[in-house]
């Protein structure tokens, strides 16, 4: 076994191959850009080392010489699936965690890889390749990129008619993505389901399956939440996909733990071998927790030469286990990238959590917006569900807007807890998953609370509790969330004793607030005799809230201040925001210039996603503070249009 | 140490019927205060109100309310001044006035209310305002003017133009105020014509909101029969034309919400406070409950009580370390802490005899001396009278406490919560003494002499009407009368006594205080 490796990776696969590391007493080296230094798996590895770029592989290859690590392993993305960085570990005489190169460059064609496993007799979908896919007969179909993956690029096409535009579509789509343009075409399976097997092969030639994962809770060709076992797979079925997934693997001469994915009809039950992941899955740890086996030390001990330390019958699943993956995203906006500082973290302690999370850490634009993955198990599918629910009601992340809440609408679907899968039912149920960016009452009620808490000294000019000679005055907070500016009033000392008014009604309140004055901790309030946790936290003049794994955030205004203008944060008022965080790449306006609306002003890049934000109304452009080049928060002011009544005022403005 | 006086007990029976019945009387007062202050603070009639919001405008106590800090408090002086005057047509005297937070300052603010008669000043309007920069003055506070005003009230022009405390006091005050180094901010949020054009003309730094606030001599109609011209009020006096043109304004504002923004702005850009002329220690509430002061104040001011019971219930901790206890019982002196600030009191426990009245200036001339503020709890009929006391030079002695009231330098503060009548009022810091602040409980009475006395004086003079005098002396004895007149700052309810106080001296401790000018004569 190896006395060092180095993870080449970050994020929470990188703090859970540490963790792997750690138990089995083998020192671990992380790797870090200079961003990321205070990155959780920097934190928790032995040893760190900067590198210019996480796919910089030269870079990677000369942390892991100058840290003396026998073996680099590569965790999951880029740098797992590319078989010339395995080549370069090899050259620099280091173990490359993961299967022969070979084994790499055969699955990553995806036309190859159907063809390797389709003449070891695994089942596969019907398709046609370059050239000829002009002339396919079978719909409907589906047009995909041969170099592509994680369905990008893929065109559905449904009759003969709309054949020829998809396949020029899909052409410029993979040249661009991928540099190649090379297309196939498969029959498309209706109603289907994602589910994928487990196996895991040694150098002296045995080759196991450790049951599947079923993924079809998919938004976008991206996974959402997966589980082990699936709730459409029989004993009978997986023993014979997994023997099709065996016999996949052997085709290639595959080492290590990889998956493979298949697409079964839901109708039919009908599977068909899609592609070979020639790495470790997000979800491999639904798995884990069914097999009670550690993967990532699977993996090592093969790198390491050893054989697998149990055969195919020794193989036993126990429970069922459910994955949910946390995402800096924005549901409510369309599932925009989110990102800030974490002000405040709370993660579940009695279920398994992957995490790369850590308090005061920044989510940014630059990587992966996904945080965490929430796995819970219970005994039957149910209580594994019921666990995964209160796992993420108990999980904030303050000062980043995360998915939580629409992973628990997700779980909760009744289509879920029922079993009855497919890869489309996110995208049919979204309107019942997404959560609205109206924020509840009481919680707005609560944040004018937090806020009326002033620190207090001795003076009695310091206690603000609105005294008057008459009746005490209402001091009203006027908080600005995703939805607009409302106004909450609050009266006398809330940690005391105080009434909160909304809508015209005055209700007692009282609140608890720990760790003040910046938070990260409980926050207790009563509102009308009924009490509610929430975490809390506070950086200047925002406050986040959480609770039920949903999080609100609240900027406070003084009147007339610059957010508290005539409705700012609505549209309308000529206030342009940043969408999501990233990077300013064009300003098309200049100040002062005369707008129309719809007009583009900024082009804002995150995520490799290009966002035209556009002049909500005609008018003048009165503020532009920004610059190409420059990153950008979420809700950054991006411009300012003054709207102009008539054509003649600006003019006279000039 | 502060922490070892000892604390006062007292006897306060809860259970006894005339607890009950005071705590009856005076709950049923407090309640009428609270419903006169809220009547008063609607301001003017409601189409007034309508208008004036429909026009964009903040009414004067959300614009005051906006101004300050978020849930400050607000010392607002004489609330209920103009009560029963000028046909009850003039709530608040048409001025909101006090002290309040802005920009973690403590501020005088004045706001015109413009649904009163359009803000226009009638003559206790002018005494309000003039009493506001009184206390801005004194205790070196930043003003804080929130102009929306149509000038002097014509039909009495004669009642507030001519005199010196009139009108043009209010600019003369601005200008030696500002000298002083009392900053003075205006915001027009609306007319400021003629005179009170001066207000932002004066100040040191003036905010305007564009099409809303004007500044001008004379207005449109009055320059069209003057020279003929035909201009706009927007034209004439506007906040672009001051903002860009005249340079009478320094800021222009969208709305009173941005106006008042930037006055805090401003605000926060003030120099430093003065450093206090005097410590405080960490302030503890009062051992014994504030809400027995309900039961404990007999219903009839002339009924005897010991006032050690009310002192119990607004110092720190209820403790009072007494002065000359065996000595000129009949006032009580001694020490104690109001919110943290170090407090001599001087409160009356029965008639005015030489030896009261000698300790009582004794007590003023040590805390002077030693730099601690005095409160004076008024209850007072008045001097002894009579052979013998006279023969005893009574009034030399009470001339002693005056001339002591008179001359010290620290803060006095005023509260009277039984009777003042006579020579009392003066030796107790009536408001010609000039206390930084003076306040009158609701079962308070103020007057030359009782109504009884008076009664009888008169009958025995001349042949007066005993019962149209003693009702007279009732009308004008009561805390209403004087508060509609600014006799004092305000009626307020017993169980704010304390909060009132400890606001008053937190504010007065802005002030430096000026050198002291004798060693203190024994009596």
């Amino acid at each position: 076994m190896f006395d060092r490796v180095l993870i080449a990776n970050r994020g929470e696969i990188a703090v859970r191959i540490a963790r792997t590391l750690r138990g089995l007493g083998i020192t671990s080296v992380a790797v870090h850009t200079p961003s990321d230094a205070g990155a959780r798996h920097v934190l928790e590895a032995d040893v760190a080392l900067q590198v210019p770029k996480y796919l910089d592989i030269e870079a990677i290859v000369g942390a892991a010489r100058d840290s003396g690590a026998q073996a680099v392993h590569p965790g999951y993305g880029f740098l797992a699936e590319n078989g010339a960085f395995a080549r370069r570990c090899a050259e620099a005489g280091l173990v490359f965690v993961g299967p022969p190169a070979e084994a790499i460059d055969a699955m990553g064609d995806k036309i190859r890889a159907k063809a390797t496993v389709s003449a070891a007799g695994v089942p596969v979908v019907p398709g046609g390749t370059e050239p000829g896919l002009a002339g396919w007969s079978d719909f409907p179909a589906l047009i995909k990129p041969s170099a592509g993956g994680g369905g990008k690029g893929m065109v559905l096409v449904r009759s003969a008619a709309e054949l020829p535009d998809a396949l020029e579509s899909a052409r410029r789509t993979a040249t661009a993505a991928f540099g190649d343009g090379t297309l196939l075409i498969e029959r498309y399976v209706e109603n289907p389901r994602h589910i994928e097997i487990q196996v895991l092969a040694d150098t002296h030639g045995n080759v196991v399956h450790l049951g599947e994962r079923e993924c079809s809770l998919q938004r976008r060709h991206q996974k959402i939440i997966e589980e082990a076992p699936s709730p459409f797979v029989s004993p009978e079925t997986r023993a014979r996909m997994g023997a099709a997934a065996v016999e996949a693997a052997r085709a290639v001469g595959y080492v290590g733990a990889g998956t493979v994915e298949f697409i079964v009809d839901g109708t039919t039950g009908a599977y068909h071998f899609m592609e070979m992941n020639t790495r470790l899955q997000v979800e491999h740890p639904v798995t884990e927790l069914v097999t009670g086996l550690d993967l990532v030390e699977l993996q090592l001990r093969v790198a390491a030469g050893e054989r697998l330390p149990f055969a195919q019958e020794d193989v036993r699943l126990d429970g069922h286990a459910v994955e949910a993956r946390v995402y800096a995203e924005d549901p409510a906006r369309g599932f925009l990238p989110s990102g800030g500082r974490i002000l405040a973290l709370r993660e579940p302690q009695d279920v398994r959590v992957d995490s790369g999370l850590v308090e005061g850490g920044v989510v940014g634009s630059e990587f992966d917006p996904m945080l965490s993955k929430v796995v819970a198990w219970g005994p039957d599918r149910a209580s594994a569900l019921r666990t995964l629910d209160r796992a993420l009601a108990r999980t904030a992340v303050l000062g980043v807007v995360t998915n939580v809440p629409f992973l628990r609408a997700l779980a909760a679907h009744p289509a879920v807890r029922a079993g009855e899968l497919d890869t489309g039912l996110v995208e049919r149920a979204l309107p019942e998953l997404v959560p609205g960016v109206q924020v509840p009452e009481e919680v707005l009620a609560a944040a004018g609370l937090v806020f009326h808490a002033l620190p207090r000294g001795d003076d009695p000019w310091e206690v603000t509790d609105g005294w008057r000679l008459g009746e005490r005055a209402w001091t009203t907070w006027r908080l600005e969330s995703r939805d607009g500016v409302h106004a909450v009033q609050v009266r006398g000392l809330p940690e005391e004793s105080a009434e909160v008014r909304l809508d015209g009604t005055a209700v007692a309140a009282h609140i608890r607030l720990d760790g003040a004055p910046a938070g990260g901790a409980e926050l207790v309030v009563t509102i009308g005799g009924r009490t509610e946790r929430y975490l809390w936290a506070r950086r200047s003049d925002t406050l986040w809230l959480g609770k039920d794994g949903a999080s609100w955030s609240f900027t406070r205004h003084l009147i007339g201040d610059p957010g508290d203008r005539a409705g700012a944060a609505a549209a309308g008022d000529g206030v342009v925001r940043s969408p999501m965080p990233g990077t300013v790449l064009v300003v098309k306006a200049q100040p002062g210039e005369r707008v129309s609306k719809g007009q583009p002003l900024v082009i804002v890049e995150a995520m490799k996603m290009e966002h035209t934000v556009t002049a909500p109304c005609d008018g003048v452009v009165s503020e532009l503070p920004v610059q190409a080049g420059r990153p950008v928060d979420m809700d950054a002011v991006l411009a300012v249009v003054t709207p102009v009544a008539g054509p003649t005022v600006g003019a006279e403005e000039a | 140490m502060s922490s070892d006086w000892p604390v006062l007990k007292s006897a306060a029976e809860p259970a006894s019927e005339a607890y009950k019945s005071n705590a009856e009387l005076n709950e049923r007062l407090a309640a009428e205060l609270l419903e006169r202050l809220a009547t008063a603070a609607l301001g003017g009639p409601e189409r007034s109100r309508k208008r004036h919001v429909e026009r964009g405008k903040l009414l004067p106590r959300d614009r005051v309310d906006g101004l300050l800090d978020p849930g400050s408090r607000f010392l607002e002086l004489s609330p209920l001044a103009a009560n029963g005057l000028y046909d009850d047509q003039a709530p608040a005297a048409g001025i909101i006035t006090g002290v309040g937070r802005v920009s973690g300052r403590e501020c005088v603010v004045v706001a015109n209310d413009a649904t009163v008669k359009g803000g226009t000043y009638y003559p206790v309007t002018v005494k309000k305002h003039l009493r506001a920069q009184e206390v801005a003055l004194h205790n070196h506070l930043p003003c804080v003017y929130l102009v929306d005003s149509g000038g002097a009230f014509l039909p009495r022009q004669d009642e507030v133009f001519p005199d010196r405390e009139h009108f043009g006091r209010i600019f003369y005050n601005q200008a030696t105020m500002s000298a002083r180094g009392i900053p003075q901010i205006a915001a027009v949020l609306g007319s400021c014509t003629a005179g009170g054009a001066y207000v932002p003309a004066m100040s040191d730094e003036a905010v305007i909101v564009r099409g809303q606030g004007t500044i001008f001599l004379g207005g449109p109609p009055l320059v069209k029969a003057a020279t003929g011209e035909e201009v706009t009020a927007e034209e004439l006096g506007g906040g672009d034309l001051h903002s860009r043109v005249s340079g009478v304004t320094d800021h222009l504002a969208e709305d009173d919400a941005h106006a008042l923004a930037i006055v805090r702005d401003i605000v926060s850009t003030l120099a430093p406070r003065a450093p206090r002329p005097w410590e405080t220690v960490r302030p503890e509430p009062p051992r014994h409950d504030p809400r027995d002061l309900y039961g404990i104040v007999p219903a009839d001011t002339r009924q005897p009580y010991d006032v050690r019971e009310v002192i119990a219930r607004i110092v720190d901790g209820s403790r009072f370390l007494e002065f000359k206890a065996e000595y000129g019982s009949t006032l009580v002196t001694g020490f104690a802490h109001v919110h943290g600030h170090p407090v001599g009191i001087l409160a009356n426990n029965g008639i005015l005899f030489s030896e009261s009245a000698m300790k009582g200036a004794h007590f003023i001339e040590l805390c002077d001396q030693r730099r601690i503020p005095l409160v004076f709890l008024q209850n007072i009929s008045g001097f002894m009278v009579g052979k013998a006391y006279e023969a005893g030079g009574i009034a030399k002695h009470g001339a002693k406490m005056v001339t002591a009231v008179s001359c010290a330098r620290v803060p006095k503060f005023t509260v009277v919560i039984g009777g003042s009548f006579g020579a009392g009022n003066y030796a107790m810091a009536g408001r010609a003494y000039s206390p930084r602040f003076l306040w009158m409980w609701p079962n308070a009475r103020i007057s030359v002499m009782g109504g009884e006395q008076a009664a009888n004086v008169l009958t025995t003079v001349g042949d007066a009407d005993p019962e149209a005098i003693r009702a007279q002396y009732e009308h004008q004895g009561n805390p209403y009368y004087s508060t509609a007149r600014l006799w004092d700052d305000g009626v307020i309810d017993p169980l704010d006594t304390r909060t009132v106080l400890g606001l008053a001296l937190s504010a007065a401790a802005n002030a430096p205080l000026e050198p002291a000018g004798f060693g203190v004569f024994r009596m």
